[in-house]
């Protein structure tokens, strides 16, 4: 039990998608012009992952080697259309700003990523615990840099201004510039930080 | 079973499933999806037609205005047949709302205008939708920019440059918002003049 515990807080630190992987970046870069967004972007991966994770892990053994990826990417189509729809029926507002974005959970590399190196040689509960781990350190990640940016771009963090009234901004964070910036700079801080945990223990 | 056959009916099997499972969702959401966007339309309707407590849609017949108009997209031409009628209380028009459309530097720029029943006079306008720059076009949104509008009628210029200040480093957006409320107020106007 113990060793599966461990699965789920992979994602959180040690292998964070966005922070240590790094792969998946377009959508940081692109959806995390404000906290609310990173949320929102980052829930909608995590359902579509762990579900696909739980369905891929389930089926390892019937999908046959040679069409694997097929099966993998109908499945993982499959989920990002139901969120898809089901966003833009009960949550409107959220699906107006990462419209676009929620089609292109099917071709994001953690997707294929997990199902290829993971699910497909892992027992369900494993894999659905690496799902939920890897989606939530996707979320975090994606809310840090989206609270930074609409801090930094708008003066407000999660539609709330924080910031006093006519506050100078820099708008250079709303826009592509300001998320390499961002990702940039926790990168090289997360880095730091693992330097120096690895020197202590 | 030999392998190829397991691999089609495998792949087969899963985009089976996969479809049906797809179709049910699709029917499920597909109502709640179309009520929003009349929702929506309507809650726009309403902000740019200050006293109004019912609406009603004016079938504008055949959209000639805008068919012929080869910028203007798929949306407009459905969005074209649509004036809106607002009435007051009493059941008095208090005035009409149209969708106007411009191109806008990051694409099609929608906004909603109410125009006064008595002296055809612009109440309000929103911005329904846009993908201009955060921060520079995206300032078409604020009261500031929208407001230069209100209280113009057909006989203004309505024109960057003339009656209405371009917002700064964002003089495309701002022509684009400028140049859909005049086309879209000849337009909306002559059908509205037509129904009475």
């Amino acid at each position: 039990m113990r060793g599966v515990i461990k699965e789920f807080f992979n994602g959180l630190w040690k292998e964070n998608p966005t922070f240590r992987i790094q792969i998946g970046l377009c959508p940081v870069l692109a959806v995390t012009t404000s906290a609310m967004n990173g949320i929102g972007m980052g829930l909608a991966t995590t359902f579509v992952l762990t579900c696909s994770n739980i369905l891929v892990s389930l089926l390892r053994k019937v999908i046959p080697d040679k069409v694997r990826i097929p099966c993998y990417i109908i499945v993982i189509a499959t989920f990002s259309t139901i969120v898809d729809l089901v966003m833009n029926a009960f949550t409107p507002d959220l699906h107006r700003v990462l419209g676009i974005f929620i089609p292109l959970i099917v071709v994001n590399c953690i997707l294929m990523g997990r199902a290829e190196a993971y699910a497909s040689k892992m027992p369900v509960l494993h894999s659905a615990l690496d799902g939920l781990g890897m989606g939530l350190g996707f979320t975090w990640a994606l809310t840090l840099i989206g609270a930074i940016r609409e801090l930094l771009g708008k003066g407000s963090i999660f539609d709330r201004a924080v910031t006093a009234e006519g506050a100078a901004t820099f708008g250079m964070f709303s826009l592509p510039p300001g998320a390499f910036i961002t990702l940039g700079v926790l990168l090289a801080l997360m880095n730091m930080i693992n330097a120096r945990l690895r020197k202590a223990s | 079973m030999n392998e190829s056959a397991r691999m089609i009916v495998v792949l087969t099997v899963i985009a089976m499933v996969s479809g049906g499972l797809l179709a049910a969702v699709y029917d499920w959401t597909s109502g709640v999806i179309a009520e929003n966007q009349l929702k929506e339309m309507e809650s726009a309707v309403f902000a740019v037609l200050p006293g109004a407590v019912r609406i009603e849609l004016l079938d504008r017949g055949p959209a000639e205005l805008v068919e012929d108009d080869p910028k203007a997209s798929k949306e407009t031409k459905q969005a074209a047949n649509q004036v809106f009628v607002g009435y007051n209380e009493q059941g008095a028009p208090v005035g009409y709302a149209f969708v106007g459309e411009g191109n806008g530097y990051g694409g099609i720029i929608r906004i909603m205008v109410g125009v006064s029943e008595a002296e055809g006079k612009i109440l309000n306008l929103t911005v329904l939708s846009h993908s201009e720059t955060p921060g520079l076009g995206s300032r078409i949104e604020d009261a500031g920019f929208r407001n230069q509008f209100v209280g113009k009628t057909l006989s203004d210029p309505i024109a960057v440059g003339r009656d209405i200040n371009a917002l700064s480093g964002a003089t495309i957006s701002s022509r684009a918002v400028t140049e859909a409320v005049r086309r879209g107020l000849e337009q909306a106007s002559a059908v509205y003049e037509r129904s009475r």
